[in-house]
């Protein structure tokens, strides 16, 4: 086992530590990590981390521990000790997590995947630079570290956290889960998901071209900068309106703008991701669920389906883009379930998306933002209040 | 007589003609592959580079066969490195008509004769079922090339000097035939020969598989062919390359060593894997292959996953492409949330 980050020791020891919701001295640390991150060398060779800075702002910091704050005579206080098991791949949402569990004055141990590379290694040299200012009592209470196939370690975690947070997908919880918690304890986990993307026709129609393309821009790092593999990266792209001529032409126009995009961004894919791309968009036709094929280069492929019914729930390859029409927003209503995450959207009324969010009645869908915000981290995240899911209440009756 | 006999024009023009037929007939006769070129907008090829071809890996992910259930004669199947396996249908004819052209191949550089055989491989993998199906069943196919077998290894996979002395000692006079995986020939066999005198002069090695393995070892092709001559007396040694996908097909090396040549009932194209237009000699890609026997499964134009280079054109030791084989495409992984936690448990 390796430290990454905080006071080696013994991971399941008690601590005589005790953090507040909000705690100064997290506030404090989270802050100057944050103004680290937002250094200009830093967000140019990472944009995410760039987002991640903006995320940890003092202002936003105090306005999620304001959240967690109650008026009324119930006392809010840390949940206890948290054990975090995010995923090997996207290099940033361990931080997201964390955070939001250290502001709520948790002992967190952090399990960073050894595979963890690029914008991971940035974010804990980072931390460890901002570590050398901060009270002790953040090294001390706050621990990364890295081990391989350990069952034993995830073992006493497991025993010794109040929350334990599963990132990671099915496979991860069902393999995470395998180890008890204490009777007290809980799991907040994030199984497999799916996203989606919306145009509305008559929208994207009336939408001048700067328009247009700042959706098409928001749209692609939305979908290229995780390969379109997050949990929130749009995949299939609904085509919303009553005429399918219509719908063609803008999915036309659509994909033409996203060609423009990524060549002005330098976003290629390689020669074996193209050709899992072919694998999966000739699978899709081979069923019947696709109509139409288009490669027209690389980082771009584009399928038609018969309907949203078809619409895959897999990872089918970074910059796999199938499209399908419906009337209207409501149609796409019996194609939603609980698997499904975020819905971005472009070119719908308020009045639509509050229609269509109210007829989903809870059958899926946790998220429904404008293009360019799917991947945009929130405190509340696959359906929890996650600052709410970090402390615990006492009430008191005088 | 030899099946690497057509020079590329004459080639192109009977495999353009050929190729297109049997696209036409798998469309006809398989659902699945009409429908995904006609979602592809496949009409018509003009060339053999035109036309429409299938990643060697859609016969993992999806059933594509052209004859009715009740006329699969045979399944054959591979076994991946990542745990996926193709499944390949074989009728009656397409059954016979692999062996037969794979012996024909082979004829080439072995004769008519069935000659005496040693194996460079375990009678041990024959027992093992989970190698079977891909290491087994290469040397049990082979196998079928020869008579009065010899095994380089014993059940233990230690190598047989009895075995191997007692073979030379009846047939070493006369032309016998090696097979083998490379690097087993190379670890078990040209190890154990020339470390006790063992003269191999009279055989023809018949090996395939990578040179990753003997790269990690810094033997080269070259290195390996050089070392058998002067160590052991082998000088005619022919590596192939093929696939399951496409069985009955081997590409060989020729006689004077380094490039794989096309039979002439196949072909290959080294296509750009970001323009995947076709490659010019010198300019490594995709190797793409080509072969007029898969008739029961539409398997006769497919992109593999492995790299090659284009070495020449009607300027080798035999009439047409000649190229060699670079390696392999690295397996696309996902980032993503899913899917990234097997290395824990």
């Amino acid at each position: 086992m390796r430290f990454r980050f905080g006071e080696p020791g013994e991971l399941a020891a008690p601590s005589a530590d005790r953090l507040a919701v909000g705690d100064p001295r997290v506030v404090d640390f989270l802050s100057r990590f944050a103004r680290k991150l937002l250094a200009p060398a830093v967000a140019r060779r990472h944009p995410e981390l760039g987002s991640l800075g903006f995320f940890l702002r003092p202002a936003e910091l105090s306005r999620v521990a304001g959240r967690m704050r109650r008026s009324d005579d119930t006392y809010v206080f840390p949940r206890g000790n948290v054990f975090h098991v995010p995923p090997a791949n996207v290099d940033t949402i361990f931080v997201y997590s964390w955070a939001l569990s250290a502001l709520a004055g948790n002992h967190n141990v952090v399990r960073i995947s050894s595979r963890s590379a690029g914008a991971a290694e940035t974010v804990l040299e980072t931390l460890n630079a901002t570590l050398a200012d901060a009270d002790p009592v953040i090294g001390r209470t706050q621990r990364m570290v890295t081990y391989g196939r350990d069952d034993a370690l995830t073992a006493a975690l497991s025993a010794w956290c109040d929350l334990r947070v599963i990132w990671g997908g099915d496979s991860a919880v069902e393999a995470i889960r395998k180890h008890p918690l204490r009777p007290s304890a809980r799991d907040l986990t994030f199984p497999d998901r799916t996203s989606w993307a919306a145009l509305s026709v008559p929208g994207w129609l009336a939408a001048d071209p700067d328009a247009r393309r700042r959706a098409v821009v928001g749209f692609s790092n939305d979908a290229y900068w995780f390969d379109q593999a997050a949990c929130s990266s749009p995949r299939t792209v609904f085509l919303v309106g009553a005429d399918p001529q219509g719908a063609r032409q803008v999915q036309e126009e659509f994909l033409s703008l996203l060609g423009e995009v990524v060549v002005e961004r330098g976003w290629g894919v390689d020669a074996a991701m193209a050709v899992e791309k072919r694998v999966n968009a000739y699978g899709l036709a081979a069923s019947g669920a696709a109509t139409t094929l288009a490669f027209p280069g690389n980082a771009v492929t584009a399928v038609s389906l018969t309907g949203p019914d078809v619409a895959p729930r897999r990872w089918i390859g970074a910059g796999a883009f199938p499209f399908a029409q419906v009337a209207a927003l409501a149609d796409l209503v019996p194609a939603m379930n609980r698997q499904d995450q975020t819905f971005s959207h472009f070119g719908f009324e308020p009045a639509e998306l509050r229609a269509f969010a109210g007829a989903l009645g809870g059958r899926g869908v946790d998220r429904i933002v404008p293009f360019g915000a799917a991947l945009t981290f929130s405190a509340i995240w696959d359906g929890y209040d996650l600052p709410h899911e970090f402390t615990r209440l006492t009430t008191l009756e005088t | 007589m030899s099946v690497f006999t057509l020079a590329q024009r004459e080639r192109e023009t009977l495999l353009h003609k050929e190729l297109s037929e049997l696209t036409e007939h798998h469309r006809a006769r398989c659902a699945e592959y009409d429908r995904i070129l006609s979602a592809s907008g496949f009409t018509s090829a003009a060339t053999v580079a035109d036309l429409p071809w299938l990643p060697v890996r859609l016969f993992k992910t999806l059933t594509l066969k052209s004859v009715p259930d009740d006329e699969v004669f045979k399944v054959l199947t591979s076994s991946g490195t990542t745990g996926d396996v193709s499944r390949i249908y074989l009728d009656k004819a397409a059954a016979a008509t692999q062996t037969r052209q794979l012996g024909a191949t082979l004829q080439t550089v072995l004769g008519a004769r069935r000659l005496p055989m040693i194996l460079a491989d375990s009678r041990g993998i024959l027992k093992d079922r989970r190698s079977f199906s891909a290491r087994g069943a290469g040397v049990l196919g082979m196998a079928t090339f020869g008579r009065d077998h010899a095994w380089a290894l014993d059940v233990d996979g230690n190598p047989d000097l009895p075995a191997l002395k007692g073979f030379l000692e009846k047939h070493g006079g006369e032309p016998f035939l090696i097979f083998g995986f490379t690097y087993l020939v190379w670890l078990h066999l040209y190890e154990v020969a020339s470390e006790h005198g063992l003269d191999l002069s009279n055989g023809i090695l018949i090996h395939s598989g990578g040179w990753k393995k003997l790269v990690d070892r810094a033997v080269s092709p070259v290195e390996f062919r050089r070392r058998l001559r002067e160590d052991t007396g082998l000088s005619r040694m022919h590596n192939f390359y093929g696939m399951v996908e496409q069985i009955g097909t081997i590409f060989l090396e020729g006689p004077s060593g380094g490039s794989l040549y096309c039979p002439d009932f196949a072909d290959v194209i080294i296509r750009n894997p970001q323009t995947w237009a076709e490659q010019p000699v010198g300019e490594p890609g995709l190797i793409e292959v080509v072969s007029t026997l898969p008739t029961s499964y539409p398997g006769h134009v497919l992109l593999t996953e492995d790299l090659g280079v284009l070495d020449g054109v009607d300027d080798g030791d035999w009439p047409g492409k000649r190229f060699s084989v670079l390696g392999r495409l690295p397996r696309a992984e996902a980032r993503g949330c899913s899917d990234t936690y097997r290395e824990v448990s």
